[in-house]
């Protein structure tokens, strides 16, 4: 009778206790995941806007670059093609990240490839 | 003639110590038992990363039972070292009444210290570890109503409880492992056998793992004595897609909530987790490919032939046994039966849109459950595919079990 006693109540709180963690997992689960959606999607629209603006930017400052390196290419320095290259590469390197070419100067050459290979190695940190 | 009377006497010690004079009629019927489930896991393949382990411990022990014996102790007297050749100035001594005796140590057999980790439970957690890295809970996340089926399904292990205890042959700790079957999910029931009744583990562990085998058989004609033909046929809509945040964030907050309010059920539910965690994160993978395979390899070996082993003749043949037998298989059955009937209310409430067959599924027997309402939908419906739907209870299963596991221990464990 004491044994039966035992497993009744073991089934009632079997029953109980089983449910009320399942259900409130449901319950978590659900809140939980919907937050998620909600911060995500309310992230993927920022992020498409960001990316149209960057896009335009872009489109921007090519413009720009270009038409500023015409202007140093008029003072015979150095040529519109080499400045072409320039922007180009310029531009596959920034991307989609805002920038701009304010000038383009000849480097002068101080030290030979050897003698700065020698620097950066003796500079180089640990 | 000398020599012919030398050699009989040989022979004759051969004999006695051979298998054949020393072992029962119960270890060769035990023999004969471990051959029709090495049958079953070889020619059937039911379960054969585990029953064949199983039923080979069951074989190894029942032939040559020193395999699981204890380490014992032996105190002998010099004169009973030097005549055995052994070195006394190497063992340790005993002074009792006036005379020394020398502790020489017998070591247990091979499968008595891989049983250690049974006996200890640190076998059952280190397998849902590994079941961890495998499972995807990303139909429960996308469907967590599916959890209710995973619950339904436990109502089996608490209505055979009642029905052991009622027999009268178990005591209420041996009834609470006898039910823990109906999780039909090995590892659950192996962790509360050790701790409620470890002399029953031998049969439970064979019961459970015999009936998670034998799913295929079992469930089909339940489901389909359970619905009707318009029940069967339902199609579930699509899940939705779950993001990465959402599957990383789902162990972490079970293991929390399901530790704090059940710590008994925390070694289980932490590991499977953790190994979902490992897989969800995507940043530990040498780990998580390790846990899945090469650990849950070698657990699961050690773990099939030391509970194969604890299958002795004298253990396995009783009365008790045959009850454990045939209540573990009406724990399955009805567990089968109750999240079918679960997933008939959640057919009614939804108007039609759930399936009742995912109900089955969520019993453990993770995913082998999950198939099987798959199979048993696609025959009523060919184009009909309830695997994933399924998928959600399957995995409920294995949490739910193992928190009316944590429930049995926290009021039968006292």
């Amino acid at each position: 009778m004491e044994n039966m006693m035992q497993a009744l109540i073991l089934l009632l709180a079997g029953f109980l206790v089983v449910f009320t963690v399942l259900i409130l997992l449901i319950a978590i689960v659900t809140i939980y995941s919907k937050i998620i959606r909600v911060v995500q999607s309310a992230g993927e629209k920022k992020k498409e806007i960001r990316s149209a603006e960057k896009t335009e930017n872009q489109e921007k400052n090519a413009l720009r670059s270009v038409t500023r390196q015409e202007i140093e290419d008029d003072d015979g320095e150095i040529p519109g093609e080499i400045i072409a290259v320039i922007a180009a590469a310029v531009d596959a390197v920034y991307g989609e990240k805002p920038h701009r070419i304010k000038s383009v100067r000849k480097s002068r050459e101080k030290r030979s490839s050897w003698a700065k290979a020698g620097a950066l190695q003796n500079t180089r940190p640990f | 003639m000398e020599i012919l009377t030398q050699l009989w006497q040989i022979i004759c010690h051969l004999f006695e110590e051979s298998g054949f004079s020393k072992l029962s009629w119960e270890n060769y019927v035990m023999v004969g038992i471990s051959f029709v489930l090495m049958y079953l896991a070889i020619k059937k393949q039911f379960e054969p990363l585990l029953l064949l382990p199983i039923a080979f411990g069951m074989c190894l022990v029942n032939l040559f039972p020193g395999i699981m014996g204890l380490p014992t102790t032996e105190m002998l007297t010099e004169a009973e070292m030097l005549s055995k050749n052994l070195d006394p100035s190497t063992y340790t001594t005993t002074v009792y009444n006036g005379v020394t005796y020398y502790n020489h140590i017998e070591y247990g057999g091979l499968f008595y210290y891989l049983y250690q980790g049974v006996k200890l439970g640190i076998y059952p957690p280190l397998i849902f570890l590994g079941i961890g890295c495998m499972t995807d809970f990303g139909p429960l996340i996308a469907n967590p109503k599916s959890f209710i089926l995973g619950a339904a399904a436990q109502v089996g292990i608490f209505l055979t409880f009642i029905i052991a205890t009622a027999l009268g042959i178990f005591t209420p700790a041996e009834a609470g492992s006898i039910a823990i079957i109906g999780g039909a999910d090995g590892p659950t029931a192996i962790f509360v056998t050790t701790k409620l009744a470890p002399q029953l583990l031998g049969p439970i562990a064979v019961a459970a793992y015999s009936y998670m085998a034998l799913v295929p058989i079992i469930q089909p004609p339940i489901m389909r004595l359970l619905t009707t033909k318009k029940e069967r046929s339902v199609v579930m809509g699509q899940l939705r897609p779950v993001s990465k945040l959402e599957r990383i964030l789902f162990p972490i907050i079970v293991v929390v909530i399901v530790a704090l309010l059940l710590p008994d059920a925390a070694p289980l539910v932490g590991m499977l987790m953790l190994g979902n965690l490992f897989k969800e994160s995507g940043v530990v993978e040498r780990i998580n490919k390790t846990a899945q395979n090469e650990l849950m390899n070698i657990i699961t070996i050690f773990l099939g032939v030391t509970v194969g082993a604890t299958a002795t003749g004298k253990v396995f043949l009783t009365v008790q046994t045959a009850g454990i037998i045939g209540l573990g298989l009406f724990a399955f059955c009805l567990a089968t039966a109750c999240g079918v009937l679960f997933g008939k209310l959640m057919y009614v409430f939804t108007k039609g849109k759930v399936n009742p067959l995912i109900g089955s599924a969520g019993v453990s027997a993770v995913p082998m459950a999950a198939r099987i309402s798959q199979k048993v939908g696609q025959e009523e419906n060919p184009g009909n595919f309830l695997l994933m739907h399924a998928m959600g209870p399957n995995v409920a299963g294995v949490i739910g079990s193992a928190v009316a596991a944590g429930v049995i221990l926290s009021v039968l464990g006292k």
